[in-house]
């Protein structure tokens, strides 16, 4: 099924060293859309990356810092980053040879088309 | 957070998921409306509505799935302005069981979702396999019913 989420899903898994892209709902922790490799357990990542981001937001907004502006967690094997907005998340998930910081301009770009 | 429950083997896997899943209320229920275990409840009454309510709407939802789609809808998902509910079934050699989760903000439906399906595979594993019993009538189900609300509620 399209949704108005794919091509910004397919602009993040093209990034170099990205291996999975989606957007989840904060509140519900569902997939919404989603563009993951083979080996990303995609309804699982999200409950869990959704719930993480949430209490993210809220822990920024308790310390009085705020909205969260991106969010990234660092792995033995590779790295999250999220970035939300009107209750969707867009996550990627990437290699440890992924470019952060492109990552994070492509996510901050995308984050228009979120609303 | 009160927790109880009719049958030992029941409480590891519920006691797990509602720590996991930060549900507000849990109850493992027979889909006649006996209860198993239950977390979150004070009164015994309300134990006795949420059970039956549990199962009518599983019996209609059954039976709407069937009518829809040849078969039993699995899960069921209610949102409300501050709370949900999810009921869905788990399946075990001994018999299907009706687990009731009820939540707020601080969980979602990814995560209870994610745990359910933990605490079907523990259910599954800890449940005793079946023994034969008599058909239950009405006196006796009366009767078991009271019998499991006053284990649960320390009355016995």
């Amino acid at each position: 099924m399209k949704t108005p989420f794919g091509e910004m899903l397919g602009v993040l898994i093209r990034q170099r060293g990205v291996i999975g892209s989606m957007v989840v709902s904060e509140s519900d922790g569902i997939i919404v859309d989603s563009n993951l490799s083979i080996g990303v357990n995609g309804p699982t990542f999200a409950a869990l990356t959704a719930s993480l981001y949430r209490k993210a937001r809220l822990a920024a907004q308790a310390a009085g810092l705020g909205g969260v502006a991106f969010l990234q967690l660092e792995a033995e094997r590779g790295r999250v980053c999220a970035i939300g907005r009107d209750d969707l998340v867009l996550v990627a998930v990437a290699e440890p040879r992924a470019n952060v910081g492109l990552i994070r301009v492509e996510m901050l770009r995308a984050l228009e088309g979120l609303a | 957070m009160t927790f109880a429950v009719v049958e030992n083997w029941v409480e590891p896997p519920l006691r797990r998921f509602v720590d996991d899943a930060r549900v507000l209320i849990a109850l493992v229920l027979h889909p006649s409306g006996q209860v198993l275990a239950q977390s979150g409840f004070t009164r015994a009454v309300d134990v006795m509505s949420a059970c039956a309510l549990a199962a009518a709407i599983h019996a209609s939802a059954g039976e709407l799935g069937k009518m829809l789609e040849g078969r039993a809808f699995g899960g069921l998902h209610h949102a409300g302005r501050e709370r949900q509910i999810f009921l869905a079934p788990v399946l075990t050699p001994r018999s299907t069981f009706l687990v009731l989760a009820v939540f707020d903000r601080e969980s979602s439906l990814g995560l209870v979702q994610l745990y359910f399906n933990e605490l079907s595979s523990g259910i599954a594993a800890a449940a005793p396999l079946p023994v034969e019993q008599a058909p239950v009538l009405a006196n006796d189900f009366e009767r078991e019913l009271n019998r499991n609300l006053a284990a649960l509620f320390g009355r016995a």
